[in-house]
């Protein structure tokens, strides 16, 4: 190998610009990548104050100018920040002269750009899809859906390879795509437990409980929801248990996020009369957010569609147990009894249940967690998912090498 | 050696929406008459594919992997991508030797501007008609997207020509083209294709020094 495997990823999010999951996603791979020996250079839309170019923890971040009038709607405004995202990228390339390996993409919010950089450079293209149009809506309603589903079907199709955080998602992608099973990889979402780790000293310096009263009294448990409040998080199924719950224990509920449920689930409180033992917090800054994580005496994940489930790993990490419906990717992190409780989906009595299993037998709380931060390390750590990674990008260029395209192009001299 | 000019247009012989395809058709008769190797990029539902006409033009003719849409931009930008594979298989396969594009209206200048970006293919946007006079003026986020296709048209297109002095005049008034770029060329002028070739040839030869 004459050079370093490169490897330009596209993202329409990259922090400091957070919109979901994707954005930190595409920061921990790149980042572990770039600790791996892959060179990789991550083109995303800008965001106010971030600098134009630089390079982040070993990759090189360029922050093209997404379309900044008014769109007719989210998607045409997608395709349009696409054309100057795949510009910008191109004028890149070709100043390399044409030293990238493999583009990577990062669900169909950059699908028009990659696949055209794909064929005007000769270059094979990886795609992660993260979420699905038809998972997201639960269904393919509209027109407006039905484009996306399709964009998303087109980035599958002109993709090498296609990779998904979950089984779960592998069969649901090969199945919405109808798409060869040879054509898929499967390689986790990851967590971070230094970011956890950093703010447990607090713990030690006894700040920890104050921060915790600011949310419940000593006496109260404390049971923390992270996510946005819309119908496939099943938040309304944690709302409905909350009775069932404060029957058998003393607690506290914690709501972070917000979403178009948020004054609806909030009347419902008031109306049940428990106004007092459920807070909606809104958004909380990142500190806020992993503090409560590592204070809650139990975190709940209550999802009706997951194609990952990166919250429960967070908790994992943070050594809180974890309750968790038995759907989708939480399926696949969570070991019943062994690293968490699962539920039934969209059943409050089975949530409550779960809570309350938890929060009443400290010893079979302290098991789980236990075990449940044990598998983290050993398995959703970033420095081994980038590894699984760069085994896909090199047996990738390996069947590239032997493809026509291959003597076509600039620069072969990785191969 | 013959000058490699690839034609980009939305409409062509036997898809007519109006009156440009049958203005692209006579170009690139000509073209192949004045010993250019043409390659025509167009769209057409079901005859995707390459193929040569009787006169020697060289056809390849993309259709849009997404079929349900929401508008003509959402169209016209996912048709983009097959247009930009189409010209860079045929820039490949003519052993990386094209001269130029030449972009008939907005519909492909995103194609024509990563190409230019990517590959050094100088691109010269043909305009036939502007979304400022067929939309009679409107402003709403729809129009003002496809003003600002027009508008990156413009800038990053080596020469600009139009079809009248009016046309010249509109462009510098809506997009403050600079007028020694712009060439009016005027399709009933006895000296049509010889101005044609000569853009041809000023623009030949390089993307960078635009």
């Amino acid at each position: 190998m004459t050079r370093e495997l490169t490897v330009m990823m596209l993202t329409w999010e990259f922090p400091p610009r957070i919109v979901g999951g994707i954005s930190p996603h595409v920061y921990h791979l790149a980042t572990n990548l770039a600790k791996n020996g892959v060179k990789v250079y991550v083109v995303t839309c800008d965001f106010p104050g971030a600098p134009r170019h630089e390079v982040i923890d070993g990759a090189e971040v360029f922050r093209i100018d997404s379309y900044k009038n008014p769109a007719p709607d989210f998607a045409t405004w997608v395709y349009l920040m696409n054309v100057n995202m795949q510009k910008e990228a191109a004028a890149i390339v070709n100043d390399l002269n044409g030293k990238v390996d493999i583009f990577h993409a990062h669900d169909w919010l950059v699908a028009t750009a990659s696949i055209g950089l794909k064929h005007v450079f000769r270059k094979p293209l990886i795609a992660t899809v993260h979420s699905t149009e038809i998972g997201r809506r639960n269904g393919i309603h509209l027109d407006y859906e039905r484009m996306i589903h399709e964009t998303e079907s087109w980035l599958t199709y002109e993709a090498w390879k296609v990779i998904c955080c979950s089984n779960y998602m592998v069969s649901h992608v090969k199945w919405a795509f109808n798409l060869p099973q040879d054509k898929l990889v499967m390689i986790p979402n990851g967590v971070n437990t230094e970011e956890f780790a950093k703010f447990r000293d607090v713990e030690k310096n006894g700040d920890f409980n104050a921060f915790r009263r600011r949310f419940a009294l000593p006496e109260e448990k404390l049971v923390l929801f992270v996510g946005r409040l819309v119908y496939e998080k099943g938040v309304h199924v944690l709302v409905n248990a909350v009775p069932k719950v404060l029957e058998k224990v003393n607690a506290k509920f914690v709501i972070v996020g917000n979403g178009y449920m948020k004054e609806s689930l909030s009347n419902i409180v008031k109306n049940m009369g428990f106004a007092h033992k459920v807070i909606f917090t809104g958004f909380v800054d990142e500190e806020t957010l992993r503090k409560l994580q590592i204070c809650a005496d139990v975190s709940v994940v209550p999802s009706l569609f997951e194609p990952f489930g990166i919250v429960a790993l967070e908790a994992m990490a943070a050594k809180t147990p974890v309750v968790v419906s038995d759907t989708g990717g939480l399926s696949e992190i969570v070991e019943h009894d062994k690293t968490g409780v699962k539920v039934y989906p969209n059943n409050p009595d089975s949530l409550a249940w779960g809570i309350t299993k938890v929060l009443l037998d400290k010893s079979y709380a302290d098991y789980i967690r236990t075990n449940a931060y044990r598998k983290v390390c050993e398995k959703y750590n970033w420095n081994l998912i980038s590894q699984q990674t760069k085994t896909v990008y090199t047996s990738v260029l390996e069947e590239y090498s032997k493809s026509a395209w291959a003597g076509a192009v600039k620069d072969t001299s990785i191969l | 050696m013959p000058m490699q000019v690839i034609v980009f247009s939305w409409e062509f012989p036997p898809r007519i929406v109006g009156q440009l395809a049958n203005y692209v058709k006579k170009l690139a008769v000509q073209l192949v008459k004045n010993n250019i190797k043409t390659y025509v990029v167009t769209y057409h539902d079901y005859l995707t594919g390459q193929q040569s006409e009787p006169e020697g033009i060289k056809i390849y003719r993309v259709t849009n992997p997404v079929h349900t849409h929401i508008g003509v931009l959402t169209w016209v930008l996912t048709l983009n991508q097959e247009v930009e594979r189409a010209a860079a298989d045929i820039y490949y396969d003519a052993e990386k030797r094209i001269d130029l594009i030449d972009a008939h209206d907005w519909h492909f200048i995103p194609a024509a501007v990563t190409l230019k970006k990517a590959l050094n293919i100088p691109f010269i946007y043909s305009v036939d008609s502007l979304e400022e006079h067929r939309s009679h003026g409107a402003n709403s986020p729809f129009n003002m997207a496809i003003k600002s296709i027009e508008w990156l048209g413009m800038y990053e297109a080596k020469r600009v020509t139009v079809k009248s002095e009016w046309m010249k005049n509109e462009v510098f008034r809506i997009y403050k083209v600079p007028l020694e770029k712009v060439k009016v060329i005027n399709p009933k002028s006895a000296v049509w294709m010889k101005e044609i070739l000569e853009v041809y040839e000023d623009v030949a030869g390089g993307a960078n020094d635009a």
